[in-house]
């Protein structure tokens, strides 16, 4: 039976040397993260306070420069009336590819635009809008829901994909045994593999809703920059993206103080988001 | 089951955060109606977007404005290349900009109907400066300036700046250029003043809203060149004077036609607009103007509307709204200009401003004055 | 029970459906298959939109012209678009150079070498990297990242200044800082999938590696690199499209100045960032408008390009071509 030759003292030092790389280097890839956090924390939590959350941004020069309550709301607004659309459009469009296209040449299609889809940049979503919608003064010159229309063409392929993914994951025999006893497709459809698929469908819409949340290109020239507070689709809204983008060029050092602060409450929501989208993950049957 | 109530209280967290926020808003309106109930309240909202360069009186004046009579004044700062565009678009109520619209851009503007001018403030453009070092007042002349711009003068002990200021330490500091990267009607104001003493910036850059600029660095708006002025040592940037005023920055003297050097203050800036002779159309330029005490680089801004509000679009509800904030602008917004550094119009542009403003139509009516 | 009997609800045979269960079945066929339709409709014609919008600018310019003339002067309304493009592709490939690298090590990092009970907190840790939102990263980078930086890239662009592209002053946004940025923007995406693709390894590849007596780094080099290099060069590839698409933080960082800069710690412009910032402008400027929105297809059809590749590349992986690892061959 050969022994092996020992290690040599040169392959040794290799192998410790670039261990000791890829640990750097890994290092490396999260001293921004600790930085951001920490920048953020420090600089934005000295713009909280109770004034910061219920006042509007006044835009004035002189005097108190105001909150950001407008822009949570209408990120919230605006987020939400994106997700109606491309939430159920999404999970439709998933339920097709997987129930009744499968391999065919338009389901080919369909899943092949469908990720053309999720790597158009998102400020060419915002052109597209402003074009069709904006431009063409389709029922006013900028409003909210047409920033929503263009976060949900935003959201619309992550979902398709996300929900692709987990409805492929449902058991077929579970279609089959239901089949099996008699129930028409749509029941099996909508009863039983919809459910199963529940958690995970909701996880990828999250993950989808934390994304549009946090981008501010589609928004730029659909739904435009309004300092007030207001609750119509269709007037400008101000959302926390802009706002930041806004503030981030001042030379006011209270406005960049506004800017960490909105920037700060932006994090945490689409922390949250996230977060409740692992919650929920975990407690799918299928992953 | 258990992550369910979770989200349900998220949402519901959400929700209860909307409706306080409904519920803040809903008071503070109905106190600020209430302390002025003297005057109509109108309500309603105009939007208008343009120049930065008078961002700051216009937006106090949307917030006296909306003590008065109740009506939201949006107003977006964008560059006055902007402002014009917008207007042209019709998807404002209103423009702003520092430079009178040219020819082919009050030609596209006809498919609407006829763009009106209306002067408002006059401001001054200051050249800010972040040198260490060296106090406010340091001299400079157009065409110093120029060179500076153009990226011949590269440091701020160069002989040119050392000339005018003998007696100031100069640092061997690099200057860093701060200019616009929008289109900008400060940027026209500036370089207008800049060819007037430079033939070589005639001839290069010339004179523009936007201009292919041979040095520097490029930011969004008056507000955009500030902050690149403040966090550069050794920068200089155009800004306008309530800019510079808000940020402490250290303004230049610079040299006028009659060859004095002026710091730029009020009455400096009034005195540009004394000697000016508007044509009928009202669009005049005060850059280089004449007089011993006046800031060379002085410059007039307008709004732009058309003239039958109406026929360009407008409700005539929205007429009406337009042309009181255009009569706030002329009349009560002239006593607040000052406390930001802005110098009022002349009493004969006001009036003759006035005139145009009373002379806006809705559908080939006069707009009643609400 | 006799066969054929089992009844449901009402007493009829489930064999026997009523007429509403019946028509349902079709109904949720055909209104999903619309859907999708709906979806290949709208993608058509957003191109062909794009297209005819773009089309004035290019009529005007040409193709080539537009895309390889290098002049962008808004004034004189000249709008050849080489310097967005090349400030475009050289943010991208400084993001590139610096993330994938790191995205690399971290995948390997994680799925080789660290300790177990370590795997879950450094990848959820990674990944939070993608939760913080682009305008973030233009706030951090321009206020803390750039000011701090200016320094150090002073004293290289002084030391190296030998090098072609290093030397002269040296500006707080600038394309170093951009690609910098970008690279971090990156690292999660191409991390993620690297790793998805090194778990994929078999076993018995590393296992085979070791028992000949291979360190720990040999076994990488010689089994899971080789075997995942058409997953990872996918992964790049994907990295690299979101590099090109990227607006916000790179508005934020890049100084906007229309001209190719000399050296790497220039100002530049990328074809994203000039629309965002001269779309206000372009609302009634027909041939500007068009040359912004040409911008925008250009832009769009490079990331196509780009993540078509990737796309390659990622299913040649998935389907499990691999190559002999180099080392045991013959």
């Amino acid at each position: 039976m050969t022994t092996l030759p020992p290690v040599s003292a040169r392959r040794r030092t290799t192998d410790r040397a670039m261990r000791g790389v890829l640990l750097a280097l890994t290092l490396a890839a999260l001293v921004p993260l600790v930085l951001i956090v920490y920048y953020l924390v420090k600089e934005g939590i000295g713009a909280w306070s109770s004034d910061f959350f219920t006042t509007d941004p006044t835009g004035r020069f002189l005097g108190d420069p105001g909150g950001i309550k407008s822009a949570i709301f209408g990120t919230i607004y605006m987020v939400t009336l994106a997700s109606v659309i491309a939430i159920p459009l999404g999970i439709g469009v998933a339920l097709y590819l997987v129930e009744y296209g499968k391999r065919g040449a338009f389901a080919h299609a369909v899943r092949y635009f469908v990720d053309v889809m999720t790597g158009v940049p998102s400020i060419v979503f915002g052109l597209f809008v402003y074009i069709v919608l904006v431009v063409a003064k389709v029922g006013g010159t900028f409003a909210a829901w047409k920033g929503a229309v263009a976060l949900a063409l935003l959201m619309l392929p992550v979902v398709t994909r996300a929900s692709e993914v987990v409805l492929n994951l449902v058991p077929d025999s579970l279609r089959e045994g239901a089949l099996a006893l008699g129930a028409p497709r749509w029941r099996v459809v909508l009863r039983i593999v919809l459910p199963t698929a529940l958690p995970g469908l909701v996880t990828g819409s999250l993950l989808a809703v934390a994304r549009a949340a946090g981008e501010t290109a589609p928004l730029l020239f659909t739904a435009a920059f309004v300092l007030g507070t207001q609750f119509s689709p269709s007037e400008r809204m101000n959302s926390l993206p802009l706002q930041i983008f806004n503030d981030v060029g001042q030379a006011q050092d209270r406005l960049v103080e506004r800017a960490w602060g909105a920037a700060l409450t932006l994090v945490l929501l689409i922390l949250l988001l996230t977060l409740l989208a692992r919650l929920v993950q975990r407690r799918s049957r299928l992953t | 089951m258990k992550t369910y109530p979770i989200i349900a209280l998220c949402l519901s967290g959400a929700l209860a955060l909307g409706a306080s926020a409904c519920g803040s808003d809903d008071n503070s309106d109905s106190s600020s109606s209430g302390s002025s109930s003297s005057s109509k309240q109108l309500g309603g909202t105009i939007n208008g977007a343009g120049a930065t360069f008078p961002a700051p009186v216009y937006t106090e004046w949307a917030a006296r404005f909306k003590d008065k009579q109740g009506t939201t004044l949006n107003y977006q700062a964008i560059g006055s290349g902007g402002g014009i565009a917008q207007f042209t678009a019709g998807t404002v109520d209103f423009g702003a900009s520092d430079a009178a619209m040219k020819d082919d851009e009050e030609q596209a503007a006809e498919k609407k109907g006829t763009p009106v001018h209306v002067p408002t403030v006059l401001g001054a453009v200051t050249l800010a400066y972040n040198v260490p070092g060296v106090e406010k007042g340091l001299k400079l002349d157009g065409a110093t300036i120029a060179d500076i711009y153009l990226g011949k003068i590269k440091k701020w002990n160069d002989p040119a700046i050392a000339k005018a200021n003998s007696g100031v330490d100069l640092p061997d500091t690099e200057i860093t250029v701060c200019h616009r990267s929008d289109e900008s009607g400060t940027t026209k104001n500036f370089t207008q003043f800049l060819a007037d003493y430079s033939p070589a910036w005639e001839s290069g850059p010339g004179v523009d809203k936007t201009v292919k600029w041979p040095t520097g660095t490029g930011a969004k708006g008056n507000d955009g060149v500030a902050g690149c002025v403040k966090q550069t040592d050794g920068a200089v940037g155009y800004v306008e004077q309530a800019y510079a005023l808000q940020n402490n920055f250290t303004t230049a003297a610079v040299k006028n036609k009659e060859g004095q050097y002026v710091a730029p203050s009020l009455d400096a800036t009034s005195a540009a607009g004394e000697a000016a002779k508007p044509p009928a159309d009202l669009r005049f330029s005060t850059i280089n103007a004449p007089g011993a005490g006046t800031y060379p680089i002085s410059a007039v801004t307008f709004l732009l509307v058309y003239k039958d509000l109406c026929k360009a679009g407008a409700s005539s509800k929205q007429a009406t709204l337009i042309k009181s904030w255009l009569d706030y602008a002329l009349g009560d917004g002239q006593k607040v200009a000052p406390e930001l550094e802005y110098a009022p119009l002349p009493d004969a542009i006001k009036a003759k401003a006035q005139a145009k403003v009373d002379a806006l139509q809705c559908n080939g009516k006069a707009i009643a004055t609400a | 029970m006799e066969a054929g009997s089992i009844t449901a609800r009402g007493g009829r045979s489930i064999l026997e459906r009523s007429s509403r269960s019946r028509a349902l079945d079709p109904a949720l066929r055909y209104g999903l298959t619309a859907l999708a339709a709906l979806i290949l409709v709208l993608i058509a014609f957003f191109f062909i939109r794009l297209f005819v919008e773009a089309k004035p600018a290019f009529d005007q310019f040409g193709y080539f012209g537009f895309v390889f003339d290098n002049n962008w002067d808004v004034s004189r309304s000249i709008y050849g678009s080489w310097p967005l493009v090349v400030g475009t592709l050289i943010t991208a490939a400084l993001a590139l150079a610096m993330g994938v690298p790191v995205a690399i090590a971290t995948a390997l990092y994680i799925t080789e070498l660290c300790p177990r009970r370590l795997r879950q907190p450094l990848t959820i840790l990674v990944e939070l990297l993608a939760a913080v939102p682009s305008v973030v990263y233009g706030l951090w980078g321009i206020k803390v990242l750039a000011p701090k930086l200016k320094g150090p890239e002073q004293w290289f662009s002084d030391t190296f200044s030998f090098l072609p592209f290093v030397g002269g002053t040296v500006s707080i946004p600038n394309y170093f800082i951009a690609g910098l940025i970008l690279a971090i923007m990156i690292v999660p995406i191409v991390s993620a999938i690297s790793r998805e693709v090194m778990t994929t390894v078999p076993t018995e590849n590393k296992e085979a590696a070791l028992a000949l007596g291979a360190t720990r780094w040999e076994m990488i080099r010689l089994s899971v690199l080789p075997y995942s290099r058409a997953g990872i060069s996918g992964a790049a590839m994907l990295g690299l499209g979101r590099a090109i698409g990227e607006t916000i933080a790179v508005t934020i960082v890049i100084g906007n100045s229309p001209d190719i800069g000399e050296s790497l710690f220039s100002q530049g412009y990328t074809l994203a960032a000039v629309i965002a910032n001269e779309f206000g402008e372009a609302a009634s400027n027909e041939t500007h408008r068009a040359a912004l929105i040409a911008a925008g297809l250009v832009l769009f059809l490079l990331t196509l390009g780009v993540n078509g590749f990737a796309r390659y590349f990622v299913n040649r992986a998935e389907r499990g071509e691999r190559t002999v690892p180099q080392g045991m061959a013959g």
